[in-house]
């Protein structure tokens, strides 16, 4: 298996590159985006106690009149009043890609221990999940989304259970196609880790009475999980980007919606870095929060020191 | 398509709209009615695709190339940078650095879109044919963003090579440089065969996002097909999602193939 | 013989593949005894001491274990594990517990009893192997010997009636075996039944009652420690204890 090689740890930590003069500079860009994100969730939800629901948290007219007062800034006054009216389309649909993420990770993962722990422990079990993963693996996201949308046209099923919690059903589709394909990934890594777990594990889990599946809950998954939290994170950081491919669906996320507001507009240019930045800032949030959690779940001789 | 950069936006707005598009019942249905099983959908529905499967043959070729001309442009760019990540310092390193967390941290789309735009990549004339601004943006997109990632794989090989090999090689009179490409670097290059398979499968499989650019490669012509003929939406993405995995998977199997070709035998852990 | 015997053993045959391990193996016990099983490596006795609780499976033969058939396929091995407490060569500590953690885990999980029952008795264990400072220490933390007595008290904890040793000082540094040897003396002072396999001689020949000498899957002697180590009849069983002793 090509993937069961695969070094965990390289890929992606994105945030790695930790030094302590940009530090400051780091979290301070990142608690006004949060901050931001945060009061313009709460703003809309309460039905515009600041603001009028869909206005800027700033008015326009006063950033560019404070741009235009800076020499030498004065020149991107226009621009900056245009990201500003932008900010109202950005936090919306960051909303709906922070909780597609959210949803379809959680929910993958879900999926993926029994995944891996068939795959690892199962007979026959071990090659259905085989030819799940290799089947997930080996497609384009995107086709596996377009099978989903346009080939099912599951759009028109979803269960009356859960339709109308988003604005649109097809928010569903979009979760379903990044469960679905995310549980294969997760449950790669997850697998990688369980085979990581000496066997002596087990062996002594079941000398002192514990069933084979009381072993795997108790012994074997609480090491193998922390193992795998360095991959894991990889493919939260992967699915936040990924989650982008939902637009292609016409899910009214981040990506979707800035580009409906880039082919009216057609400032590609400034609205695609700044959304690229958001993207950017999402990222970077999940790959810090995950190693804080690394760092919380941490035990002497586990997980971390495995990584050179 | 007379301008392609709101054919992203076209497509998914016609979407939600005007296309009718498979119905599950109907699908499931037709496997009762075709009287095997394992048969998926309409029998004229098939004989679509496979009439129009020089089309699509097309596209995958279009994917082969602009696969391989990204993981090319992304080896060119990333095995430097990873080598500036780890020998460099000062500000090239930093630099260096900072434009991999950015370009590993936006999505492929995003990429795809500003290059497209904002880089605004011109069309290039080779004489016989010419190349689509289209096709140069998707190379430029998906080579460097595979350049960041190629970047870290190179990374984390060179500075898996044991020190005692660079001391070894400068003990015998290479200068550090030499000692580097002579020494290190073909032992990192064979620790990273696994990292790089991983990432030449990413790539091809996100071929499929230039879509969100108009470049006429298997998924969008795939699109393209079921546009036409709505009561084959199915069929066509099980089609090329078939063609998708055939290339992953050969893929797959090739760089195995040459991982165990070229591996050091024993004492390599990594 | 007596029919009260804890622990009898009769004709035990195992297999790998067409590799026979354990060649009719048979010994006794009773309760509060002390057995050690010696031999070369590969001779078959830490096979034969993972047939007891099952972690292998012996295909001829019988164990009886307080009158029970252990081979029986109707067995619930789990339940048999329960009150089979073993010690690995490797320690095999849970890698994400503490040393409490590691204990209780039994208690709480097989035994049902509640986390502070369980914690309770863990720590009643890790004191008893001396450890009471290490409580909350994680494997990685303690050295070999200390690992080791923490694998003691994770069997003890499920208050066995017979503990089989596999080996439990072998891995361990030359300076830290005293330590462990020591927590078993202390063992076999209160009466603990238990089935060693070790290279250990000058502790089997204080604490065994009875020898048995392995090699290539058979017994080859077995007595008493005295007879066996200064009389031996077997010229194999001489050849063995003088090339064993004369590395110490």
């Amino acid at each position: 298996m090509a993937s069961a090689t695969r070094p965990a740890a390289i890929r992606e930590r994105v945030a790695d590159s930790d030094r302590s003069v940009g530090r400051l500079l780091l979290v301070a860009a990142g608690a006004l985006f949060w901050g931001w994100l945060v009061v313009s969730w709460i703003n809309r939800w309460l039905g515009g106690v600041i603001v009028p629901v869909g206005q800027p948290l700033v008015p326009v007219g006063a950033v560019e009149a404070a741009f235009g007062a800076i020499p030498g800034l004065a020149a991107y006054a226009a621009d900056a009043g245009f990201v500003v009216e932008l900010t109202p389309v950005l936090s919306r649909g960051t909303w709906l890609t922070v909780v597609i993420t959210g949803v379809s990770l959680t929910l993958g993962f879900i999926i993926a221990v029994p995944l891996a722990v068939t795959r690892v422990y199962g007979r026959f079990s071990a090659w259905l999940s085989l030819g799940y993963t290799e089947l997930l693996r080996g497609t384009p996201l995107l086709a596996q989304l377009f099978v989903l949308y346009y080939g099912l046209n599951l759009a028109s099923y979803v269960p009356g259970a859960v339709s109308g919690v988003f604005a649109r059903d097809v928010v569903w589709v979009a979760i379903l196609g990044f469960t679905l394909n995310g549980a294969a990934y997760q449950a790669e890594y997850i697998r990688g880790a369980l085979e990581s777990v000496e066997e002596g594990q087990i062996t002594a889990g079941r000398a002192i009475g514990l069933s084979k599946l009381e072993t795997i809950y108790h012994v074997v998954l609480p090491q193998g999980l922390r193992y795998a939290i360095p991959s894991w994170t990889n493919e939260f950081v992967y699915l936040i980007k990924y989650s982008s491919l939902a637009g292609f669906i016409t899910v009214p996320e981040l990506y979707y919606r800035t580009n409906q507001v880039a082919s009216e507009t057609f400032r590609y240019t400034l609205i695609f870095v700044v959304t690229g930045m958001t993207y950017l800032a999402l990222v970077l949030t999940a790959s810090k929060l995950m190693e804080r959690v690394e760092d919380r779940v941490s035990i002497p001789g586990l997980g971390a020191e495995r990584e050179e | 398509m007379s301008d392609p950069g709101t054919l992203a936006l076209a497509a998914v707005a016609s979407a939600a709209t005007d296309l009718p598009t498979g119905d599950v019942l109907a699908t499931l249905a037709s496997v009762g009615e075709s009287g095997d099983w394992w048969f998926i959908g309409q029998p004229a529905d098939w004989e679509f695709v496979f009439g129009n499967a020089d089309y699509l043959g097309i596209g995958a070729l279009l994917t082969i190339g602009l696969t391989i001309a990204s993981i090319l442009l992304g080896f060119l760019v990333g095995f430097p940078a990873g080598a500036v990540e780890v020998y460099g310092d000062g500000l090239l390193e930093r630099a260096v650095s900072t434009v991999g967390v950015v370009l590993r941290g936006t999505p492929i789309v995003v990429i795809l879109i500003v290059m497209y735009f904002v880089v605004g990549v011109p069309q290039i004339n080779l004489g016989i044919a010419s190349i689509s601004s289209a096709m140069t943006a998707g190379i430029m997109g998906l080579g460097l963003r595979s350049a960041a990632y190629q970047s870290q794989i190179f990374r984390a090989a060179l500075s898996s090579v044991d020190d005692g090999q660079l001391e070894a090689g400068r003990s015998l009179g290479l200068s550090r440089f030499e000692a580097v490409r002579h020494v290190v670097v073909p032992q990192a290059l064979r620790r990273s065969i696994p990292g790089f398979q991983n990432e030449f499968t990413i790539v091809l499989k996100d071929t499929s996002i230039v879509f969100a650019i108009g470049l006429a490669e298997l998924l969008t012509r795939g699109y393209n097909l079921f546009s036409e003929q709505t009561t084959a939406v199915l069929e066509v993405i099980l089609f090329i999602s078939a063609i998708y995995f055939v290339l992953t998977f050969t893929t797959n199997r090739a760089l195995d193939y040459l991982g165990d070709h070229y591996a050091i035998p024993e004492g390599e852990s990594a | 013989m007596s029919d009260d015997d804890f622990l009898r053993v009769t004709d035990v045959s195992k297999w790998y593949g067409d590799e026979k391990v354990l060649d009719e193996v048979s010994f006794e016990m009773d309760r509060g005894d002390v057995t050690v099983l010696i031999g070369p490596s590969g001779s078959g006795k830490s096979t034969m001491l993972r047939c007891v609780n099952r972690l292998a499976e012996a295909q001829e033969g019988s164990i009886l274990l307080d009158g029970e058939e252990v081979l029986s396929p109707d067995l619930d091995v789990d339940e048999l594990r329960r009150e089979v407490g073993m010690v690995f060569q490797g320690f095999n500590l849970f890698a994400h517990l503490t040393a409490v953690g590691n204990a209780a885990l039994g208690p709480r999980r097989v035994l049902g009893l509640s986390e502070s029952e369980a914690r309770e008795r863990a720590e009643a264990q890790l004191e008893r192997v001396g450890l009471s400072d290490q409580f909350d220490s994680y494997p990685a933390e303690l050295s070999g010997g200390q690992q080791q007595r923490v694998g003691i008290a994770r069997a003890l904890a499920m208050e066995p009636k017979l503990m089989l040793f596999d080996e439990p000082t072998s891995a361990l540094d030359p300076e830290l075996i005293g330590e462990v040897l020591e927590v078993m003396h202390g063992l076999v002072e209160e009466g603990m039944t238990m089935l060693v396999v070790t290279h250990e001689m000058s502790f089997a020949r204080e604490v065994a009652d009875e020898i048995v000498f392995l090699d290539d899957g058979h017994v080859i002697e077995r007595g008493p420690p005295e007879q066996l180590f200064d009389h031996p009849e077997e010229e194999r069983t001489g050849r063995f204890l003088e090339r064993i002793t004369s590395h110490d």
